[in-house]
């Protein structure tokens, strides 16, 4: 075994195009990626800082208070009005908003101000804010009646913005979302349109994995580290495709050890490559780009026992990739596993960008793949350092490593015999 | 010690090795003479249990070796056809590589690969990667590797291909004393005569994927023993003259080269009167007349027909 351990990585370290591929490719990616794309993680928090002007085009207290009177001439019970009339009270939704967008995780992001409607279209104008929230006439009323009664509402929530595109409004855009979830009535926020670009937001629910506090080169480091460790699935198999063709392998045959040791070796060698593989991009980035703050034993621990996990199934990658190709007799397994399937497996896994917008199915088949669930163990990992959040992320993993590697031991050709 | 039984190998549509029936003794020295696709490589292949035979059987000391091949591959050394190393590894990481495959290490492992390394000469030029070596010293490597494990036979794939005259005298050198003064059994292939007439005490002669003639070297060029080989130079080319030289009564066989023509003849046959006389007439020059005793070649030649290399 350690023969073929050793071998077999004196054999990566004289391959220089290999070396490359593994090392030198996603840690440039890490760098390009990590500075071009500071500012749409929020881990970024400067750069995702907004000024609102919030608008009112109605006095809140009077809205109550009339919806307040119209339940007392219901035909109910004391107690029900009573309750009713509270409820009324403490839900009202511009209240809500307030302090949704106060709310201590928003509030270094989000400043509000309230101003008049012309007020707040001139400072849109100037850019002094970024946006203005509009609560029409009729919008406390009509929202209360739909959470109290189930009424269809008639309330309007309008969002003007200086600049569709920008990350601030994809992070305004959850936040209402939120707060439309919360107040529960039916996709009424609609736009208005200016000079400015509309934004409309319907009231689907998002879910705003990539608006939790990750820097673009924690989100690069990661996702690069993830899919580069595949290709060492494509290098352990170019390996044994070399070893055929030379005829190195009826040589190893001939020493009759038995045929699952070499298995088991490339399976070993690739974890060994893919630990190696972590440890210098995680290790390095830390250093040169301070990509990581915290700098516990705690920490790293989490880290190394995902990346641990990830190496092992790696190995079975490579062991199932080892076990085609030398059944096929060819190198076309690597070859297309390197060529387009890994991207494609990066891309699902969210590698390159957060999969928030993508179809459900889509979602579901990354979190199946190693790199995938590594990807979002690593990220769990990081906003919350609690191992019970890795189980679900790290038990996939090894439900698919399991997989490959009875694969692998299925097609394996057993040349044990005179075969 | 081994031997094969109507070893037969078919392909989708070849069949390359057809009811071939070897026998190598303990301390012999084997040849296994055949052209290209005559079928030599896919009989070693089975030989070293690396292939499985379509039908047939190879026995190691009486036991057929097909579902036990261990004892097989603890005896045998094999010398391969390709260069069977890693190319990006030194001669000596190479050998200790296949060396601890066979459970070798430390001391003894060391002192292996001295002694093969030595064998093949290559000791000072051990840390040198194995493509930056010439095709020979490839070669030499490539024996050096089937011997780490001390095998008693050794079965060489035409191991002297493409290398340069000083690597092959070296090679085939070390083959024969490892055959002459270490008592080790040796198989070797080749589509070289000369290697095969110098080295071996007994020769199989394959074509199309079966044996064709064995026997010592005598017995073989007995075959021919009622015949001479008569080679003839003339001062220039005569196709016509050579058509009808060849076509002289008695003649089994004839081959132009140049300004020489080779015939094979029964002994006692009366042909120069006849070769001059024709000479005469096609105004051609005898520079020389040659009565030789048969090669293996000319067996070769005389059996199928047509020439052993080309
Ligand atoms: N794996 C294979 N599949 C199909 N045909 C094969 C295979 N291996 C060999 N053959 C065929 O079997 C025949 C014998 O091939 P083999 O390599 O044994 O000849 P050889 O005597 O070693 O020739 P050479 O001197 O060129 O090495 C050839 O016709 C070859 O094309
Ligand atoms: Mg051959």
């Amino acid at each position: 075994m350690g023969a073929f351990l050793i071998k077999d990585i004196m054999l990566l370290l004289r391959d220089r195009s290999e070396l490359l591929i593994l090392l030198a490719m996603p840690f440039l990616l890490i760098a390009i990626l990590g500075f071009s794309l500071r500012g749409i993680f929020s881990g970024d928090l400067e750069a995702l800082e907004m000024d609102i002007a919030l608008v009112s085009q109605e006095d809140e207290a009077q809205a109550v208070a009339s919806l307040q009177s119209d339940i007392e001439e219901m035909g109910l019970p004391p107690e029900e009005k009573q309750a009713l009339k509270q409820a009324a009270e403490s839900a009202s939704p511009q209240t809500m908003l307030v302090s949704l967008l106060e709310d201590e995780s928003l509030s270094e992001l989000v400043t509000i101000e309230r101003m008049s409607r012309a007020e707040a279209q001139e400072s849109l104008d100037e850019e002094t804010v970024d946006a203005v929230i509009t609560l029409p006439q009729g919008f406390t009323e009509g929202s209360l009646r739909n959470m109290l009664f189930g009424e269809s509402a008639s309330g309007e929530l309008e969002l003007l913005v200086a600049d569709l595109s920008s990350p601030q409004t994809d992070v305004l855009k959850s936040i209402l979302n939120e707060f439309v979830r919360t107040v529960n009535f039916e996709g009424s926020i609609s736009r208005l349109s200016g000079q400015q670009s509309a934004a409309e937001v319907s009231g689907g629910i998002e879910t705003i994995t990539a608006r939790q506090p990750i820097t673009s080169f924690q989100y690069y480091t990661i996702g690069m580290a993830v899919m580069f460790v595949l290709f060492v699935g494509s290098t352990i198999a170019g390996q044994a495709n070399l070893e055929q063709k030379q005829m190195v392998f009826d040589r190893i045959r001939l020493s009759n050890r038995p045929p699952l040791l070499y298995l088991s070796s490339k399976a070993i060698a690739a974890a060994a490559i893919v630990t190696v593989q972590l440890t210098l991009l995680f290790g390095l980035s830390a250093l040169l780009f301070r990509t990581f703050a915290a700098d516990s034993w705690a920490f790293w621990l989490g880290i190394a026992i995902i990346s641990i996990v990830l190496a092992l199934s790696v190995g079975c990658l490579a062991a199932l990739m080892v076990a085609i190709t030398l059944r096929l007799e060819s190198d076309a397994v690597p070859a297309i596993f390197s060529g387009g399937i890994i991207s494609l497996m990066a891309f699902v896994g969210g590698s390159f960008m957060p999969l928030d917008g993508m179809p459900e199915m889509l979602r579901t088949i990354g979190n199946w793949t190693p790199n995938g669930a590594a990807l979002s163990a690593y990220f769990s990992w990081l906003l919350e350092p609690e191992l019970g959040q890795l189980t679900g992320p790290l038990l996939r993993i090894a439900v698919v490593a399991v997989i490959f590697l009875l694969l692998a031991l299925a097609i394996f050709p057993r040349k044990g015999g005179a075969a | 010690m081994l031997e094969t039984q109507q070893l037969t190998k078919k392909f989708k549509d070849t069949i390359a090795v057809d009811d071939v029936s070897l026998v190598l003794r303990q301390g012999e020295s084997v040849g296994l003479l055949g052209p290209n696709g005559a079928g030599k490589s896919t009989a070693i292949a089975m030989i070293s249990t690396l292939m499985k035979p379509s039908s047939g059987d190879v026995k190691l000391n009486g036991k057929s070796v097909l579902k036990k091949p261990g004892e097989m591959r603890r005896v045998l050394g094999v010398v391969p056809q390709k260069i069977a190393l890693y190319e990006e590894l030194s001669a000596y990481e190479n050998l200790k590589f296949f060396g601890r495959l066979y459970g070798l290490s430390g001391n003894k492992l060391e002192q292996r690969i001295d002694y093969v390394l030595e064998l093949v000469g290559l000791a000072d030029r051990k840390k040198e990667l194995v493509k930056n070596y010439s095709g020979g010293m490839q070669r030499r490597v490539n024996l050096a590797a089937a011997m780490m494990h001390e095998p008693e036979v050794l079965i060489m794939d035409e191991p002297t291909v493409g290398i340069d005259p000083q690597s092959r005298n070296h090679l085939l050198e070390t083959i024969r004393k490892l055959n002459q003064d270490e008592g080790m059994t040796v198989l070797y292939t080749s589509h070289y005569m000369e290697e095969v007439e110098k080295l071996c005490d007994r020769v199989y002669i394959m074509d199309h994927g079966k044996v064709i003639a064995e026997g010592t070297k005598e017995e073989l060029k007995a075959i021919l023993s009622d015949q001479e080989t008569v080679l003839i130079d003339f001062d220039q080319n005569y196709p016509e003259l050579f058509t009808k030289l060849s076509e002289i009564e008695g003649v089994q066989q004839a081959t132009a080269e140049e300004h020489s023509l080779k015939l094979i003849i029964p002994k006692g046959t009366r042909l120069l009167a006849a070769l001059f006389h024709e000479a005469e007439r096609y105004g051609a020059q005898v520079v020389n007349v040659n009565v030789q005793t048969p090669t293996l070649e000319d067996v070769f030649l005389r059996l199928t027909g047509r020439k052993l290399r080309d």
